[in-house]
């Protein structure tokens, strides 16, 4: 819309196909979240609600170490490093964000872990992007 | 309407710093303003998507166009339209249900924002499989 697949694609560094992985894993995880929200689902724990999320960068890990793999295999080392490099950066980043908060959400008197500190990979995730932007350009 | 890439990735990122920012202080209890307030940057964004996708349709629809060509680009432009007025309407009644406006389930809120990403990922599924569309 604002961007076109293409630029997404530059910009992220994840392949069309991680994207509708991550896609796909949000639209399981909000219904998840909607049916806790609702407990229509009774003595259905947090970690449960977060497991799309979890799958869907254990896969994407997975991809990105056969693509990585490849691409070294092909000749394409520094590429094949810094893909690596990279995506494993952002997923690490995005993997932390989500078990603080699982874990927040599952203990309800967890005073010390206030959400600042959850959300703090994501802050550190955007000033990354806005660096990969600049070089992108 | 025609922006850069710098300035578009700038735009998104600014807007999604602050609203960030300012979901944090709200979730850590700094500030007591209520939701509709904290999404402000959400709604100026979309205010902004929409208002440069009304343009660029108006535009497309008033200079005459390639009707070949340009049938299909206009029926995307729709559905961007359609998604973000599901996506503008989730958000609504997501801020009305967290100020306690409403006692909707959140089943039914979350309804416009699934269709929403149902859509993308139709969208996403062709490009990667765009064999199955011929």
């Amino acid at each position: 819309m604002l961007f076109s697949l293409r630029e997404l694609v530059k910009w992220l560094g994840f392949a069309t196909f991680e994207l509708f992985l991550h896609l796909s894993a949000i639209l399981v995880f909000s219904v998840l979240v909607a049916l806790q929200a609702d407990e229509l689902i009774k003595a259905m724990s947090w970690w449960v609600v977060f497991v799309p999320l979890f799958a869907a960068d254990g896969l994407s890990t997975y991809f990105t170490a056969i693509v990585s793999i490849r691409l070294y295999q092909e000749g394409e080392r520094r590429l094949a490093v810094l893909r690596l490099l990279w995506v494993l950066t952002v997923l690490s980043l995005k993997l932390v964000c989500e078990v603080l908060l699982c874990q927040k959400l599952a203990e309800k008197d967890q005073r010390e872990l206030w959400f600042g500190l959850i959300v703090s990979p994501l802050f550190i995730l955007l000033q990354l992007l806005m660096i990969r932007a600049c070089r992108v350009n | 309407v025609k922006m850069s890439l710098a300035q578009r990735v700038l735009l998104t990122w600014v807007f999604t710093l602050i609203f960030l920012i300012m979901l944090v202080l709200k979730l850590d209890g700094k500030v007591h303003w209520n939701w509709f307030l904290i999404f402000l940057p959400v709604w100026i964004f979309d205010g902004i998507l929409l208002l440069m996708l009304v343009v660029k349709m108006a535009g497309r629809c008033k200079a005459g166009y390639d009707p070949r060509n340009g049938s299909q680009e206009l029926r995307k432009k729709a559905w961007y339209l359609v998604a973000m007025l599901m996506k503008l309407g989730f958000c609504l009644m997501l801020c009305a249900r967290l100020d306690g406006l409403t006692d909707l389930m959140v089943v039914y809120v979350c309804v416009p924002l699934w269709t929403m990403l149902t859509g993308a990922l139709v969208e996403l599924g062709l490009n990667i499989f765009p064999s199955r569309r011929d």
